[in-house]
């Protein structure tokens, strides 16, 4: 991973911070030690940190040395030789990118002799590389053109005519960039950013001597080896021999903006790397404190979705779900929504109406469609997203340790020593922080894994211990109970932390339930299926780690159980001190880009914005003075609860800005009859998704490049979103939000969204110091950020807990009622894969569909055989919910009586099967754990025949919209 | 299979007292009383009191004491 210059890290001020350029090489990596040591590089004297490699030390003098095989992301190499220095008292020409600095050392990087070795050496790269400079891509931006002229090349007295590689074909096996292999010049920054950086491993150089060449994985193709086409091998290419495509189809960038990724919750920063309006490539930003240079295939290359012809870039609006859409002015559409609105609430009541919030927008965009609901609606009904994700979190973690999100920073994991990782699949859903967790892996940290499936983390190359702990679906609380047995009765736990940190009447409560025997490994066996032994073992290694980190995903939070469970963790972190410093921690991955923020801005239907309950008076009161309304002050309903009650009658009216419920939400059918009884379901989103078949008005969308806003990531991180292309549509999601509150006569006035971030600050006492301007000052902030900490708080409950001692609370087992039966023996869980993102409404419109253009059902080899199953064959699917037909893998990641599918296709119908079971404390759906049987088919399902005619309908109804109105324009 | 309204909210009441056993069942109550008035929605809990108030079959012990518990503190003056 990517080392940079963090300013507020010590000893670095000597580095002189006004002149770090994040959009700089620096040549090798910064050095983390606090001793300085000073040197003089023609004959300037500079002080550095110890461990720093001479060129980077004259890099940050300003002194660049030219270089090929060095990088700032990778480990000195020392390879290309360019970079030979003299230094005095030493014989030769070391190369100053593994040359360490020493006190008093006197280096001279340009003389006569330097020049000349220089020159020989380029001579011979360029005596077998293309004189195609011209025409070349990377025209404007090669190294490899900038050393030749740095050095002063004039000639090649080689000639041109030897052995060479200008013949070598190419590979344009991956979608999204070009392997040339006749420019290469072998300086393999390639094969060490896919070690060092993604830790994939997949290429490596082949031969030796002249016949030295790059291949991918055993000489396949890009798209056939290991390659995840995250593409840092492509960052890092000094010449065009790795280039993006969209660089050779278009040509360079000429200006480029910061912000921030809109795909999973790490929320990677970006350089989106423009011509006119048009992205020509988004480049990770070294200067991102989330990604630190890096990213995956979603964030660097599918983009694409931004402008395809999918698009919806009228507003459209229609009486009912069975007649063609008519495109209308923003004015109308507007007008129609809030006229179908009054007319619901006058003839059902105020309460009738609510709105989904968008877990994808800015945080300033879901603040305002929740104030709309709360303010201009008049009642409570506001959900996100996070309802069916991370509900679970906010309520465990609140409970236990006073703060509804992740402890850490991404970073603190370079102290963690050993990492629990349990119910998430960090490679596919967090790419980005999966690198992380592998380079400290590959540090030599221990990786413990409770998931029913072997995640890929577990084959991370050059793991060294690991412990797979395999329990069957929805007994996590049984897990995790069993490991807090194990700490506790073998005295694991940080006595000292708990005395003074941990709120004793509860501790007391708490070592007596979990000291019970009813709750060791060996009772828990049968419930779990882990062996008691390695429960023992995983919960010595995680006791005694010296930094003990865990992190989870939504194989904790999707579960009846989600909120014990999240309890359950954080009992584990207290009781074995694992918490308040860097390295440890209680890390929940979010799986949208602003899961986070979207609770933050107050989306629940209980909670303001900043987690303010709506029945305490003194925080509704601030937000009726400063709104000017008066504010309900019993909850509203949640999603499920919305379905239940459109069904029921109750519930009329819906705005869903940003979000699919008809794809993601589970029990499709039951989903779509709530859609279809509904009077006026209002969707704003940039395509035509599946909620928005169901829908009267649709209010065209925009994504996070066409607008401003912030977004807040899994560590609490507020990261700017910047506008780099116009909305294709005219407006941003909040200037809509504003237009339909005014047509309701609620008047909001905002000129920009930074007008709302201060509005937030104003009413959020986490976000009080929260300001564009302070976030253009510091790049980013993690909240909490006010005046005892101007600068936000990377670290959590270092001191102490917001509710002062921490809870550890009772986490009693009860099983689900969703289990294995007769008629259904298997249990389905459900899940997501590198390639695509959620609903995949943006990632099915991007070369992604290269690698998974269909959701597959995996199914041991065991279960597959008992049912008479091939490979391929299509599996009919049923539960108590539903039934749907997919194609069968058989694979050994899935353990036998579990299967395992993804959600990314519509017409898949994942959510046909799962059922209506959710966690008890915030209706959190059980999609980890629905009862199946799987048989062989020859046909779809009835759903997904009826899927395909409403969809067919749907679309004609889109395009004779379309047509319509261009049929009325050319009148 | 889709449950009606009713059913839903008997099931949620139900599993919130199934996963909140407390040293007493007055502490039981009060937590699952507690519950259901800081998550729910005025209507739910409307609904989920008439049903108790008329027998409450489907609703476990712990439960229906609890919506009941909830039903006085709704119609005392001042809550």
């Amino acid at each position: 991973m990517l080392q940079h210059y963090d300013p507020k890290q010590k000893g670095a001020t000597q580095q002189n911070p006004e002149h770090m350029d994040f959009n700089k090489d620096y040549g090798t990596p910064q050095s983390l030690s606090e001793n300085l040591i000073t040197l003089q590089v023609d004959g300037v004297e500079i002080t550095v940190t110890e461990g720093t490699s001479v060129l980077r030390a004259a890099a940050l003098a300003d002194i660049n040395i030219p270089k090929l095989c060095a990088s700032d992301n990778l480990e000195a190499f020392g390879s290309c030789r360019l970079c030979a220095v003299q230094i005095e008292g030493r014989r030769g020409f070391p190369a100053s990118c593994t040359t360490p600095v020493e006190a008093g050392m006197k280096v001279t990087t340009q003389n006569e002799k330097i020049g000349k070795l220089r020159r020989n050496i380029m001579e011979l790269y360029i005596s077998d590389h293309p004189l195609d400079c011209l025409t070349c891509p990377s025209n404007g931006d090669c190294e490899l053109q900038d050393v030749a002229g740095a050095v002063g090349l004039r000639e090649v007295r080689y000639g041109f005519d030897g052995h060479n590689h200008l013949d070598a074909e190419k590979d344009k096996s991956n979608p999204y960039f070009t392997f040339d292999p006749s420019k290469c010049i072998v300086c393999s920054r390639c094969v060490r950013a896919c070690e060092e950086v993604q830790g994939t491993f997949a290429l490596t150089v082949d031969g030796r001597g002249f016949a030295s060449k790059i291949v991918a994985g055993q000489d396949d193709s890009f798209l056939d080896s290991d390659c995840v086409s995250c593409g840092a091998c492509v960052q890092a290419c000094p010449t065009s021999t790795l280039m993006e495509n969209n660089v050779i189809e278009m040509g360079q960038p000429e200006h480029s903006i910061v912000t921030t990724c809109a795909y999973c919750g790490v929320g990677c920063s970006f350089k989106a790397e423009m011509k006119g309006d048009q992205v020509v490539r988004m480049v990770p930003y070294k200067g991102g404190e989330a990604n630190q240079g890096h990213s995956c295939v979603k964030g660097r290359f599918a983009f694409g979705y931004a402008t395809h012809k999918d698009r919806i870039k009228t507003p459209m609006i229609r009486d009912n779900i069975d007649e063609q859409w008519r495109e209308v002015s923003w004015e109308d559409a507007i007008g129609f929504a809030a006229k179908r609105l009054k007319e619901v609430q006058a003839k059902y009541g105020r309460e009738s109406v609510g709105g989904i919030t968008s877990s994808r927008c800015t945080n300033e965009e879901t603040y305002l469609v929740q104030k709309l609901i709360r303010a201009a609606f008049g009642n409570n009904n506001t959900d996100t997203c996070a309802r069916v994700c991370h509900s679970p979190t906010g309520y465990g973690l609140k409970t236990t340790l006073g703060e509804s999100a992740g402890t850490q920073t991404f970073d603190s994991i370079r102290h963690t020593d050993t990492m629990l990782v349990i119910g998430a699949n960090p490679t596919d859903a967090h790419p980005v922080f999966a690198s992380m967790m592998r380079r400290r892996l590959r540090e030599g940290a221990q990786l413990i894994v409770a998931d029913p499936r072997k995640i890929d983390l577990l084959k991370t190359p050059h793991l060294k211990d690991a412990i797979h702990l395999p329990l069957r679906p929805g007994t996590n609380v049984a897990l995790v109970n069993s490991l807090a047995h194990t700490i506790m009765s073998e005295g694991l736990e940080d006595k000292a932390f708990i005395a003074s940190r941990c709120d004793d009447k509860a501790f007391l409560k708490w070592q007596a339930f979990i000291r019970e025997e009813r709750n060791s490994p060996e009772a828990m066996q049968s419930i779990t299926g882990v062996d008691a032994g390695d429960v023992r073992r995983a919960a010595r290694v995680y006791a005694n780690a010296g930094n003990g980190a865990i992190f989870y995903g939504l194989g904790v939070t999707e579960h009846s159980q989600g909120s014990t469970m999240v309890m359950g963790i954080a009992n584990l972190a207290l009781a074995t001190g694992n918490i308040g410093r860097e390295g440890v921690g209680v890390n929940p991955l979010r799986g949208q880009n602003n899961v986070q923020g979207s609770c933050d801005m107050g989306s629940f239907p209980h909670e303001l914005p900043g987690y303010q309950h709506v029945a305490d008076d003194e925080a509704r009161g601030r937000f009726e003075a400063a709104w000017g309304v008066k504010l309900d002050d019993e909850p509203g309903l949640r999603i499920p609860n919305m379905f239940d009650a459109a069904l029921a009658g109750s519930f009329k009216a819906l705005y869903v800005q940003g979000e699919d419920i008809a794809q993601s939400d589970p029990n499709t059918q039951h989903v779509e009859a709530a859609l279809k009884a509904l009077d006026c379901v209002i969707v704003q989103d940039i395509f035509l998704n599946e909620t928005a078949k169901f829908a009267h008005v649709l209010l065209p969308g925009s994504t996070f490049l066409e607008k401003n806003g912030t977004f807040t990531n899994a560590e609490r991180r507020i990261n700017r979103v910047r506008k780099v292309m116009p909305p294709l549509a005219g407006k941003e999601d909040w200037e809509v939000t504003v237009a339909l509150s005014n047509a309701l006569g609620y008047e909001m006035n905002y000129s920009h969204p930074s007008e709302i971030m201060d509005e937030i600050a104003s009413l959020t006492p986490s976000f009080s110091g929260v300001s564009y301007d302070r976030l253009e000052e510091l790049g980013s902030i993690q909240w909490p950020c006010n005046e005892q900490h101007p600068e936000g708080m990377p670290i959590m409950h270092v001191e102490d807990f917001p509710i002062g001692k921490g809870n550890l609370a009772i986490t009693e087992y009860v099983a689900t009622d969703e289990r294995a039966t007769r008629r259904f023996p298997l249990l389905l869980t459900t899940g997501r894969i590198l390639s695509q993102y959620n609903v995949g409404a943006q990632t099915r419109r991007t070369e992604n569909q290269t690698w998974h253009d269909e959701d597959v059902l995996e199914i041991h080899p065991h279960d597959a055989e008992e049912r008479g199953v091939n490979q391929g064959d299509w599996l009919g699917i049923s539960s108590r919910a539903g039934q749907t037909v997919l194609r069968a893998v058989i694979s050994q990641r899935m353990q036998p009586g579990v299967v395992y599918t993804t959600f990314h296709h519509p017409g898949s119908g994942a959510n046909v099967i799962t059922t209506d079971s959710s966690d008890w404390a915030t209706n959190c759906p059980e999609y980890k754990v629905t009862a199946v049987q799987v048989e062989k088919v020859t046909q779809p399902s009835e759903w997904q025949k009826n899927f395909e005619d409403f969809n067919k309908k749907q679309q004609d109804y889109l395009k004779k919209g379309r047509r319509h109105r261009s049929e009325e324009v050319s009148r | 299979m889709s449950h009606s309204q009713l059913d839903q909210l008997i099931i949620m009441a139900n599993q919130i007292a199934d996963n909140n056993h407390l040293d007493t069942d007055a502490e039981s109550v009060e937590f699952i009383a507690t519950h259901i008035k800081k998550f729910w929605a005025r209507s739910m809990k409307e609904e989920l009191i008439a049903y108790a108030k008329e027998g409450g079959d489907k609703l476990n012990v712990l439960a229906t004491q609890a919506v009941m518990l909830l039903s006085e503190q709704y119609s005392s003056p001042g809550t």
